[in-house]
């Protein structure tokens, strides 16, 4: 089992995380913004982090600038999202270890988490 | 920037938009952008923040609950206005939902107003109000949230847009006085057809164009046409008062008009199938030059029939159309509208200072919605246009009936449309049909009054110098 951070804020998508990976026995963790983003980081420690590019408050760009500069958080994978291709993005941030262009499909998400975590063990029944 | 007490104008980017509002859309203002599903809000108002940052300027989109970001990317991606280089930096796509959810109206009003300071936009757009709307505990509330945005907007010089559904009948609601304009995007059946229709239904401190006004939704977003008869109320420029007379082409004819046909004025040439009418316009077109140039515009047959044509019965044409003297505007007589065949028309006219106009086949624009209902006032103002532009124009029209004393059009009253009338039709005598050419009307002159044959040949129309005998002999 893994701990995902979704840093998303539009309505819908960390609800769609959150119906796809706890049901593989995921534990999901949501923000709005990079700033509610940073919050939840204080605070917890994910194995992975899927962060939308744009986002009001904080994007996704400065959300990551600042964890790549914070010792405690730089080893977190990051997995960045957007509606604009990759190319764009990478223009104007790094540090990511995947791209993921929205829409995508349910199947992504697992994959990219079985990948950077480690496929988990079913949940108990 | 102006003096505070004057309002500076923003370019909504779309030409007959603009022409609409008179100008554009008032900086700092608050506009409601309103319609049923699938007219197009979503699009406009993506076009007017494209438009807008193409300009160097920033702008943010933000979303209540509406389409999701990455399906509408897709959908106007493939748009031309649409630049992926202008995302993020200076057009951001934000949801406000969440925020709304959670924090309420107050929580999306301090999003609305930290976003437009920290990004220095200078134009916003939330789609999906309604959202918000069912969000407030009261109407008061809802209210507050408009009155809110708009010192929102004053204070920060930035035009925000709402999107929002609109029923057909939708009642007027406080929203709709407190904004400083609304525009009305709405589709409806006309026969097999859904012409759009874009309706200002206000704007503070301005005029505009009322009225309704076709649109169309194409690879370039949305395309407004205003509507001719509102929007040439005013002449362009001083009218043409010319008395001079502009050769048919065809010398008995000219005689017979007692002169030719006066500048700048229209002429009915009305006529059965297949009688030669289009002959006609292409003769009155052969004596065009390159500085009185011509246009045909046609709704039936094709630039390569025509030019075909021309070569068989009117060779000066073909050189005429190879110079670029004469053009050729071809306009299939598809679902469009009235406003985007004058649009097209008086374009082509303005271009190149058109001054002989050919428009065969005037019936194709009955086809056209409303046309019906709007001709009166429709080929009035198109013509009147023309007659400033100091075009001399020529129309054929069909006749419904092909042999026989009267001649029935599916037009009505004629006389808005034509200062001059030239009838062509046929007569049966002696087992053969004979073309005759005359007279009905010409714009303060006299003219002859008899019937003339004319012939067909690979010189163009012949007509015969005598009056018809009535014994055909």
């Amino acid at each position: 089992m893994a701990t995902v951070l979704v840093v998303d804020d539009e309505f819908g998508i960390a609800e769609l995380f959150e119906a796809i990976l706890e049901d593989e026995g995921h534990r999901v963790l949501t923000a709005s913004n990079g700033r509610h983003g940073l919050e939840v980081l204080a605070k917890e420690r994910p194995d992975v982090v899927f962060l939308d590019y744009m986002m009001p408050v904080m994007d996704g760009a400065n959300m990551l600038r600042r964890m790549t500069a914070d010792q405690k958080l730089q080893h977190i994978p990051v997995v960045m999202m957007s509606s604009i291709p990759e190319a764009a993005v990478a223009e104007r941030c790094s540090g990511y270890v995947k791209f993921m262009r929205k829409p995508f499909y349910v199947s992504q998400v697992t994959d990219v988490v079985d990948e950077l975590v480690g496929r988990s063990a079913p949940p108990d029944a | 920037m102006n003096d505070n007490n004057e309002l500076d104008r923003m370019s909504s980017g779309i030409g007959g938009l603009d022409i609409v509002l008179q100008g554009g859309f008032f900086r700092g203002g608050l506009y409601l952008i309103q319609g049923t599903p699938g007219t197009g809000k979503t699009t406009l108002a993506n076009q007017i923040c494209f438009n807008h940052v193409a300009r160097g300027n920033r702008a943010i989109y933000v979303t209540l609950l509406a389409e999701y970001h990455a399906r509408m990317v897709q959908f106007i991606g493939r748009m031309s206005f649409f630049d992926e280089s202008k995302i993020p930096d200076q057009l951001s796509y934000f949801s406000g939902f969440r925020v709304l959810r959670e924090e309420g109206l107050p929580g999306l009003l301090t999003l609305v107003r930290r976003e437009i300071i920290a990004k220095k936009v200078s134009v916003l757009v939330i789609d999906g109000v309604i959202a918000a709307q069912r969000s407030a505990e009261h109407d008061q509330a809802f209210n507050e949230f408009v009155h809110e945005l708009q010192g929102i907007a004053i204070a920060t010089h930035c035009t925000l847009f709402l999107v929002t559904s609109a029923d057909r009948d939708a009642k007027t609601t406080p929203e709709h006085t407190m904004v400083d304009g609304i525009l009305d995007l709405s589709d409806h059946s006309v026969g097999w057809s859904m012409p759009r229709a874009l309706h200002v239904v206000k704007v503070r401190g301005s005029a505009y164009l009322r009225g309704k006004h076709a649109y169309k939704i194409t690879d370039d977003g949305v395309v407004v046409y205003p509507r001719i008869e509102a929007l040439l109320t005013e002449p362009s420029t001083a009218a043409h008062g010319g008395q001079e007379r502009v050769t048919t082409g065809i010398a008995q004819l000219d005689t017979m008009l007692g002169g030719g046909l006066p500048s700048g004025s229209p002429t009915l040439l009305l006529g059965p199938s297949g009688i030669g009418k289009t002959t006609f316009g292409l003769q009155f077109l052969s004596r065009c030059s390159d500085s009185a140039p011509g246009l045909m515009m046609g709704f039936y047959e094709t630039p390569a029939r025509i030019l075909a044509k021309a070569q068989q019965v009117c060779r000066p044409l073909v050189n005429l159309l190879g110079n670029g003297a004469v053009e050729l505007l071809w306009q299939p007589p598809i679902d469009d509208s009235l406003d985007a065949y004058g649009e097209r028309l008086l374009t082509a006219v303005r271009r190149r200072g058109v001054k002989r106009l050919f428009l065969d086949g005037l019936g194709a624009l009955q086809s056209a919605p409303a046309a019906a209902e709007r001709m009166r006032q429709y080929l009035p103002a198109l013509t009147n246009e023309l007659r400033i532009q100091g075009v001399t124009t020529l129309y054929s029209l069909e006749a419904a009936n092909i042999v026989g004393p009267e001649t029935r059009t599916s037009f009505g009253d004629l006389s808005v449309l034509a200062e001059n009338l030239v009838l062509l039709r046929y007569v049966e005598l002696r087992s053969r049909l004979h073309r005759l050419i005359s007279i009905l009307k010409v714009r303060d002159s006299d003219f002859d009054p008899f019937l003339h044959e004319f012939f067909l040949t690979d010189q163009g129309p012949a007509v015969n110098a005598s009056a018809a005998s009535p014994r055909g002999d």
